[in-house]
């Protein structure tokens, strides 16, 4: 077919009438947005190409599809990512499949006997293709304005010192203002939180969720508390470009995510961690903890436990005491390109594990490694009673 | 499988399920009934539309006059050696085969699978190309382009698109190749004699060439441009349409507004133009 650039829009949007509302469908059925989200980038990254298509393909055999739909789900799975679509992988890539054989049945057996000048035309579809943009159109602004007016409120804390704990019982954005800080904690019982840019100081736990799904923690500071840093219970969060102080703490963990197994995998990213028994410390849960400073712990830096399934991606853990990153008690974890160093032995410790390994897999779990370097420790890697380590 | 194969742009049905398809439509759409044959020599533009050779006033029109004949080079006229491609024919154990297009082509490697040897007569090499012309012009993608040139553009254009090519393939040049090096294929520049010549010359060409058409021009004064008339971007003859009435060439005299006019997709380009008009005719 040699599109015309309105033959390529149009037949664009009529092919994403289906997905949008398909995905408006899921979204009520989910009661998530990314369906609608995952629809509505699909159609403007595909407009976008089109523009681009029109230009460097003036005749498009109908076999191109094949390598324009995966050049453009590649290009649809950066901008999902770049815009924090929280979409399961799998659920996305259906959706997109379904989408693109729909668009292939439509574009060469659909659109030609409904339009018998389809092909002739270029691929415009007269004023169906109006109507139909005029339907797109108007799906995607009332699944907008659902969306704009369905946001939580967002709550600004001024610069200066706030007497917590706060507890944050509904949905909403608590945004810092430059030198927000609330000291004595900030706790989190309702889904679809997030807070951003705060400062906390001290506490029983710097911030706690309790049952709480969806909640995003970005930009936070914490210092000082008394127990754990960040301390999730059955809930999900995103935590994400944060830093946690947990120097002089002797029991608690820098974030602590536990009994989480059935919910939506929770994702640890960029955060520094200083002090504390463990950097991070995931118990029971679907996880990933991805480019993490961790530094100075004194139990493990990295624990994965309790048949937790987590990918630990491209950490750094340093001058931890004992071990680097624990795999244990029939846990699953793909531990990739971490770089591990300064592990010490325990001495304290008649445990043989804690002589300083870079990674253990321990108690029937099954870590698979691939690209980690460790460096200034007695040991690289170990296996302990009937856990084992393979490398892809 | 014919969708996949489209998918692929492999799909080429054969002449059998072809006219099988042109059957389905011709039942479905009731055309024995609706058409009535018969036999037109003259079109005259006249008060309220055109009147057509006795048959009655028209307000619209479509002239389908399909190709003016075969084109026969001059020294064959009459030669009882000579044969066209578009006949009936067999081969002689030598044959000279004139021209160098889809037609030529094929004819050689007719030939050359009955036996014969094969004598190619041709003043230029033939350009390989897929189509006769590149995909973009069978649509408005193309057409839109074409149709903003000016007169000695589109008549230069419609030169160049009008010499000799067939495709490029594995399938044209190895039967050819075998040929030559066993020394059945050979080159020449003119005829020497052998005892059958094809004539792979294709059709007389020239809106001059149909007397039908030569007689419109000249009686209307219509505007012509080389061997072609002159037509709007929806093909119908602009001095002669208007809102009271419609005069379309379809086919191969509307090749200034459809290159590639001697093919399905220019027939329904052409009627669907057409049928518009007619629909939107406010007397209807």
């Amino acid at each position: 077919m040699a599109y015309t650039l309105r033959g390529r829009f149009e037949s664009r949007v009529a092919a994403a009438l289906a997905p949008l509302v398909a995905g408006c469908i899921l979204a009520l059925a989910l009661q998530a947005w990314w369906p609608v989200e995952l629809a509505g980038l699909m159609l403007g990254a595909g407009l976008l190409f089109d523009g681009a298509y029109h230009r460097l393909v003036p005749y498009q055999p109908g076999w191109a599809a094949l390598p324009l739909g995966l050049l453009e789900l590649g290009a649809i799975m950066g901008l999902a990512r770049l815009f924090h679509v929280g979409a399961p992988l799998w659920a996305a890539l259906a959706f997109y499949a379904g989408s693109w054989l729909l668009a292939q049945i439509l574009g060469h057996a659909i659109f030609p006997l409904l339009r018998l000048s389809y092909g002739e035309d270029g691929g415009e579809l007269g004023r169906a293709g109006v109507g139909m943009a005029a339907t797109a159109a108007v799906l995607l602004a009332a699944a907008g304005g659902i969306a704009w007016a369905t946001q939580p409120p967002v709550v600004h804390l001024a610069a200066g010192v706030h007497e917590g704990p706060l507890v944050l019982d509904h949905s909403q954005q608590l945004v810092g203002e430059p030198g927000a800080v609330v000291r004595g904690g900030i706790i989190v019982t309702a889904d679809d939180v997030t807070i951003r840019d705060v400062t906390v100081l001290g506490g029983e736990h710097g911030i706690q969720v309790e049952e709480a799904e969806r909640v995003l923690l970005e930009r936070v500071s914490v210092l000082d508390a008394r127990l754990d840093g960040i301390n999730v219970r059955r809930g999900q969060v995103t935590i994400r470009d944060c830093s946690v102080s947990m120097l002089g703490n002797e029991y608690g963990q820098g974030i602590d995510i536990s009994f989480t197994a059935d919910l939506a995998p929770s994702i640890v990213e960029n955060c520094r961690l200083t002090g504390g028994q463990e950097g991070i410390f995931l118990d029971s849960v679907h996880a990933m903890a991805r480019d993490n400073h961790v530094r100075r712990t004194t139990l493990r830096g990295i624990t994965v436990t309790e048949m937790a399934m987590v990918s630990v991606e491209e950490n750094t853990v340093e001058d931890a005491l004992g071990i680097g990153i624990l795999c244990s008690d029939y846990s699953m974890c793909d531990i990739r390109e971490n770089s591990i160093t300064g592990i010490r032995a325990d001495h304290d410790s008649s445990d043989s594990m804690r002589e300083g390994y870079g990674i253990v897999s321990h108690y029937w779990a099954h870590a698979e490694v691939e690209g980690n370097e460790v460096s200034r420790s007695p040991h690289v890697m170990g296996e302990f009673s009937d856990a084992y380590i393979t490398f892809e | 499988m014919p969708l996949l194969r489209s998918v692929c742009d492999r799909y080429h049905p054969t002449v059998d399920e072809f006219l099988e398809h042109v059957e389905e439509l011709r039942a479905a759409t009731g055309w024995d009934e609706s058409v009535h044959v018969a036999r037109v020599s003259r079109v005259r533009a006249v008060d309220g539309g055109f009147e057509v050779d006795g048959h009655g006033t028209f307000p619209h029109v479509l002239l389908a006059t399909g190709h003016p004949g075969l084109a026969w080079p001059d020294d064959l006229v009459g030669d009882p050696r000579a044969v066209h491609a578009y006949e009936p024919h067999d081969y002689a154990e030598t044959v000279e085969i004139v021209g160098a297009g889809m037609a030529a082509a094929t004819e050689w490697l007719n030939a050359l699978a009955a036996g014969a040897s094969v004598v190619s007569v041709r003043r230029r090499e033939p350009e390989r190309r897929p189509l006769n012309l590149p995909r973009e012009l069978f649509s408005r993608r193309g057409l839109a382009a074409y149709h903003r040139t000016s007169r000695d553009e589109r008549i230069a254009f419609l030169r160049r698109y009008g010499a000799p090519s067939y495709p490029a393939g594995r399938e044209w040049d190895e039967p050819v190749e075998d040929a030559r090096r066993s020394g059945r294929f050979r080159v020449a520049a003119e005829l020497n004699g052998a005892p059958q010549v094809v004539c792979a010359t294709g059709f007389r060409r020239g809106f001059h060439q149909d007397p039908l058409l030569a007689r419109l021009v000249a009686e209307h004064g219509l505007e012509t441009a080389a061997d072609w008339i002159v037509l709007t971007s929806d093909s119908t003859v602009g001095s002669l349409t208007d809102d009271e009435r419609t005069l379309a060439l379809a086919g191969v005299p509307a090749q200034w507004a459809f290159p590639a006019a001697d093919t399905l997709v220019a027939a329904k380009y052409a009627a669907r133009r057409f049928l518009r008009r007619v629909r939107a005719w406010r007397t209807r």
